[in-house]
């Protein structure tokens, strides 16, 4: 047998086992021992066949599949054009398996380019012969067809055009060629064939066959199948219609009307696709066919935003009118522009006559939108509105007719301050005719307008930061008057309550700031400092001014003279001998300005080193004086303030910085330094220097020596609670960052706060040692480096909750509680899996033993350790563990002492998650978790933030829960909840309300449902 | 387009020019920005020595003050309920205002009643659907007062033409109770009440 006569018989059966033998035929013809013409001649009677449709085309996929396997080069040139004649041929006569006849020529072209005259003749064969093709019903068939079609255009263009210039039927005869396709594979591939006509061909006679050829497809509405194998949505079909839409300038006689006329389409994703195929043409269409229509488009778009039906189709309309202005941004397009501003300048006008109302808003964003497209669409759009503003606004003696004026005006100048951004040099000549007015109008309303009039005034203080931002529009006086009057009202204006826009004020003060740093300097900064007295007589009325003066930090133009001038009133307070409270308050401005402000970065981006040596240095030898301020909190804030310079600047200019300072904060040379008060005094400043440090920077038995001594006054000396906590914070954080993991028992012995003989020197350990323990513990669960140790301690810390009160149990919520000085920033080591760690050591037993203990007095301690530890866990960790957490945590809300309410807190917390995110979960214990919530409600035994907390679950059981498992409580709920209606608190009654609105709805649901 | 066209437009408050508690309350009682430099975390010393516990212990303290229900907690619980046929609330239509709002607490030390009482001014004399905006207004109160608070829902004087109908609707708890039976009225009134905090 042939290998024809084989692969028909196999053909239907296994397309696979068809391809091989085809291939077989390919290797036969390569290896020579079949020539191509005995292959041809072996067809002949079933290429021929006059009966059977089918036999002819598999005769035909036949010879494409061996053409598609045979290697480049086996077939000559003359072969390969006999057999393209050959196929082409068949085509005039006979169009069965087109499909196989298109992928026969593809295969034929990819082994050798044709020539022009070939590629044309290909195109023309199909069109003459094979037209229309949407009579062949197999999508396989088609999309070989229009592949071949894709290939012609992308390497032949040129001789496909020749066919076109020379023959006025060419184009029709193309155009229908592809009418009716539905297959969403096969449409991308038509919508980019016929792009190629459309954008550059001459086609001006056909333009309106062309574009309804692709309009016809617009909406797209395919969903794609749930097994599409091609992954085309119907975005991407979406996109191609598009540009095929926004092709050629030729279209706009049909486009435009076509799109508005869908603009009025009820459906909102018809007019999202209208929308977006507008601003396409608008994009590319050209600025002379634009202009014909643009009135047009104003008229039809104007009502998406007048009258917003979707927040996005208005701002697709918006981006729309902004794009025609923009296409006549160009000076020679300037009678177009005016053309299409006219109307809308007059639209606008009229909708300012009766602001405020939705049209007047409406207006006020078209006008932005529009004005930013360009800086002279922005001059047209401010001569058109400016003068009829400004002259409605004097007429108007009503303030909310005034304020409306003034939302548009800003709208206006706001897209002035986004083209100065943008742009580095905008023309704001024709501003400056309105901008004097405008900002005399503004300042009058801040200083004259009654002050309950808020959003007026806000108006006006947003529209005169605009002003000042747009760069060279205001004079330097104007610019010093307006930051003369926001200042003002900072420092004088004394409104309480309603009508205070201080904090507005002095948001703009600080933007201000940016835009005019010489105003800020030469004006603000002098008042402020008028404002701010040597030495207070009442301390409380200067703190809003130093507030407000430190948040101007913020900018880095004017930060250097911010902090300079703070740290000269210092001095000056100082010296005249002001209260402890205000230099407090001054230090607390600097540590702000460093930590929220924008201090001058280095090279590194690192603020510089000089504010060290400017700032912090001169605070440090005060600190050493012993007759200076050496009030705990006055050395906390300046110890904060060295911590913060000090800490990111490089290993070499800290260490300059401890060598220089060892001396008098070590105590191995200073016997002064050795007493415990010294050590109590200098603790915390000595804190934060230290955590500043870098760990290679200090001497190793400067830090053991400092370890010993602060553990010896923690454990020995009298001191306040506040000075305790800071000697343990010390030496956690002494432990975490500077002892050698390798000998940290040994150096824990040295010092004698060895977690073990601590515990064994007494059964029950003084609250100066646990707290000590708990600090030990703390510093090596969060470094991680030693594990056997830290897990032996924390089997000790669990043993003590059995034997010890509840003042134990409390302090495991210390353990993984937030630390502001154990962090990365510090240079402290932070394993990054210590929660994790310390949670699978201590909540499987925590949890076995409140399961199996019976006594009713270090139950409590578990449940109350546990709450501890879970607090401070990211919900996710807990997940996994929850359904042996539920019943503790159930029970830590039976907790019945006034004592316990941060467990009771942060259980709810935890359930409130459990709920939002695990319902199911609780799904059995519904009946206990309701009652416990709803004890947890009501007062005296649970403070307002646990019955607030309570009642925030409680309202989310209806929206979690099932409706049946909670139906049984609605009348008993919405019972006790009318107790809560009446609680003291006003933020408890509030959840009280949303509550009871919840298990309300329950009832309605099952009336919805009969 | 609107079902009232003589209302069409009305005017809409500036949600800065509402009245609201927060921007009442005296600015000195406010944190500081110096307050957030130095956090309080809970200390490792004492378990009540850390800034947490004394502000919980404060809280304790506290506790027996009580804040009493006023005007401002009643327009808080009203202001929100949008209006049935604008997308607004009846804050922001000036519908309920903060002066139109009174509490009477107890008259006599025996009593424990309180009355309040909520004057609502429809956007237009002639809208018709006032009943149903005091209707929702009246549930709202009912639903979320204590028992102890006797609502009084009225029209403002000379503010609708059909003020004494509509008062007297209000005011007759059988009809209340009787509206609420009906399943149109209940579906208008709980979607005004959805926007509700």
């Amino acid at each position: 047998m042939s290998d024809i006569q084989i692969y028909l018989l196999e053909v239907d059966k296994d397309k696979a086992e068809a391809r091989k033998i085809a291939a077989q035929s390919a290797s036969k013809l390569e290896n020579k021992e079949l020539k191509l013409i005995d292959l041809i001649t072996s067809l002949e009677q079933y290429i021929n066949n006059k009966d059977d449709a089918g036999l002819r085309a598999k005769s035909i996929a036949y010879v494409a599949d061996v053409l598609e396997s045979v290697p480049p080069k086996v077939l000559s040139g003359q072969e390969r054009r006999l057999l393209c004649d050959f196929v082409l041929g068949r085509i005039e006569g006979d169009v069965e398996g087109i499909g196989a006849s298109a992928r026969a020529l593809l295969a034929l072209e990819e082994r050798g380019k044709w020539d022009p005259e070939t590629a044309q003749k290909v195109a023309r064969t199909f069109l003459d012969h094979a037209n229309p093709w949407k009579d062949f019903k197999l999508q396989t068939d088609r999309f070989a067809v229009i592949q071949l079609f894709d290939r012609l255009l992308a390497k032949y263009r040129a001789p496909l055009q020749q066919l076109h210039d020379g023959d006025p039927e060419f184009i029709s005869k193309f155009i229908a060629f592809f009418d009716g396709e539905k297959d969403p594979r096969n449409l991308m591939i038509v919508f980019s064939i016929l792009r190629v006509p459309m954008t550059e061909w001459n086609v001006r006679a056909s333009a309106q066959d062309l574009f309804e050829a692709v309009f016809n497809y617009f909406p797209i509405t395919f969903k794609p199948p749930p097994d599409d194998p091609y992954g085309i949505t119907a975005q991407d079909l979406k996109d191609r219609l598009r540009t095929c839409i926004a092709a050629n300038s030729d279209f706009a006689p049909y486009s435009f009307p076509a799109l508005l006329d869908k603009l009025d389409s009820s459906s909102i994703n018809t007019k999202r696709d209208v929308l977006h195929a507008i601003q396409a043409c608008i994009i590319n269409y050209d600025p002379t066919i634009v202009n014909l229509y643009s009135v047009t488009l104003w008229d039809a778009l104007k009502f998406e935003i007048l009258n917003v039906q979707e927040e996005d189709l208005a701002e697709e309309s918006l981006k729309a009118l902004a794009l025609i202005g923009a296409k006549f941004a160009q000076p020679h397009f300037d009678a177009y522009l005016s053309t299409y501003l006219r109307p809308i300048i007059k639209e606008c006008s009229e909708h300012l006559e009766d602001a405020p109302t939705k049209q007047s808003q409406a207006a006020g964003r078209i006008l932005h939108a529009v004005a930013s497209a360009s800086a002279n669409v922005a001059d047209k759009i401010v001569k058109g509105i400016c003068p009829t503003l400004f002259t409605l606004y004097k007429a108007s003696e009503s303030f909310t007719k005034r304020r409306g004026l003034l939302e548009i005006f800003n709208q206006i100048i706001r897209a002035y301050v986004d083209l100065t951004r943008s742009q580095i040099n905008v023309d704001v000549e024709a501003l400056k005719a309105s901008s004097s007015d405008a900002l005399g109008v503004m300042l009058r309303v801040l200083t004259h307008a009654p002050k309950a009039e808020v959003s007026f005034r806000l108006s006006a203080l947003a529209g005169i930061t605009q002003l000042l931002a747009i760069s060279g529009l205001l004079s330097n006086d104007e610019a010093d008057q307006a930051v003369d009057t926001v200042t003002d009202i900072i420092l004088h204006e004394d409104v309480h309550g309603h009508g205070s826009i201080r904090t507005e004020a002095m948001k703009s003060l600080t933007e201000m700031a940016h835009s005019a740093p010489d105003a800020m300097r030469n004006r603000a900064i002098p008042a402020f400092m008028v404002d701010l007295p040597d030495r207070p007589a009442e301390d409380s009325s200067v703190g809003p001014v130093l507030e407000a003066f430190a948040q101007l930090s913020g900018e880095q133009q004017v930060f250097d003279t911010v902090l300079l001038r703070l740290k000269n009133k210092l001095n000056a307070a100082r010296a005249q001998g002001a209260s402890g409270t205000y230099l407090q308050a001054l230090l607390l401005a600097i540590l702000y300005a460093f930590t929220h402000g924008s201090p001058k970065p280095d090279e590194e981006g690192v603020p510089r080193s000089t504010y060290f040596t400017e700032y912090a240095e001169p605070l440090m030898s005060m600190v050493r004086d012993v007759s200076g301020m050496q009030d705990p909190r006055t050395l906390e804030i300046i110890g904060r303030i060295c911590n913060t310079i000090l800490r990111p600047q490089s290993l070499h200019f800290q260490s300059t910085v401890y060598s220089k300072n060892l001396e008098y904060l070590s105590l191995a040379e200073n016997s002064a330094n050795k007493s415990s008060d010294r050590i109590l005094q200098l603790a915390p400043f000595s804190l934060y220097y230290y955590a500043a440090l870098r760990p290679e920077v200090v001497d190793a038995q400067d830090v053991i020596t400092l370890l010993q001594a602060q553990s010896n006054v923690a454990l020995n000396a009298s001191h306040d609670e506040a000075g305790l906590s800071t000697i343990v914070q010390h030496i956690c954080l002494l432990i975490n960052k500077f002892i050698n993991p390798k000998a940290m028992q040994a150096t824990l012995d040295s010092a004698n706060i060895e977690v073990e003989s601590l515990l064994s020197v007494n059964a029950e350990p003084t609250s100066q040692a646990t707290s000590v323990i708990f600090s030990v513990v703390k510093a090596l669960l969060i470094q991680g480096k030693c594990p056997a140790l830290t897990s032996k301690y924390l089997q000790l810390l669990l043993k003590l909750l059995s034997t010890s009160d509840k003042s134990v149990a409390r302090r495991f919520a210390k353990l993984l509680a937030p630390d502001d000085i154990l962090t990365k920033e510090n240079h402290c080591l932070v394993s990054g899996l210590y929660k994790q760690k310390t949670f699978n050591q201590l909540v499987p037993s925590i949890t076995e033993a409140v399961r199996t203990s019976a006594d009713a007095t270090t139950k409590p301690n578990h449940l109350i350790a546990l709450s501890g530890i879970l607090r401070w866990l990211p919900y996710s960790m807990l997940e996994s563990t929850l359904p042996s957490l539920i019943a503790p945590l159930l029970q830590t809300l039976d907790l019945s002492d006034t004592a316990d309410q941060d467990p009771k807190a942060s259980t709810l917390i935890i359930f409130e998650s459990v709920l939002m995110h695990n319902p199911d979960i609780v799904s059995e214990h519904v009946a206990s978790l309701i009652t416990r919530l709803m004890n947890c409600t009501t007062g005296p035994t649970n403070i307002a933030k646990v019955r607030a907390k309570a009642l925030q679950c409680l309202t989310l059981a209806p929206r979690q829960l099932k409706r049946e498992v909670l139906v049984p409580y609605r009348r008993q709920v919405v019972k006790k909840l009318m107790a809560c209606l009446d609680d003291p608190k006003r933020d408890v009654r509030a959840e009280a309300v949303r509550c009871r609105t919840a298990w309300l709805a329950l009832d309605e649901g099952e009336e919805e449902e009969e | 387009m609107d079902a009232d066209k003589d209302n069409a437009n009305p005017t809409i408050i500036n949600p800065s020019d509402l009245p609201s508690r927060r921007r009442s309350a005296p600015t000195t009682k406010r944190k500081g920005i110096f307050d957030e430099l130095a956090p309080a975390y809970p200390s490792l010393a004492d378990p009540f020595s850390s800034a947490e516990a004394s502000s919980a212990s404060s809280e304790f303290d506290g506790e027996e003050r009580r804040e009493e229900i006023d005007e401002q907690e009643v327009y808080d619980l009203i202001s929100t309920i949008s209006d049935p046929e604008h997308p607004l609330s009846l804050g922001s239509l000036g519908v309920a205002k903060l002066d139109d709002i009174s509490v009477q607490r107890p008259t006599s030390p025996r009593s424990r009643i309180s009355t309040v009482t909520v004057l609502l001014t429809p956007t237009t004399s002639a809208c018709s659907l006032t009943t149903v905006i005091g209707l929702g207004v009246k549930v709202r109160l009912l639903q979320a007062l204590p028992p102890r608070f006797r609502v009084d829902v009225r029209i403002k004087e000379g503010t609708s033409q059909t003020a004494d109908e509509v008062n007297k609707q209000l005011g007759d708890k059988e009809r209340v109770a009787a509206a609420m039976e009906n399943r149109n009225l209940i579906n208008v009134v709980n979607t005004m009440l959805a926007t509700c905090e």
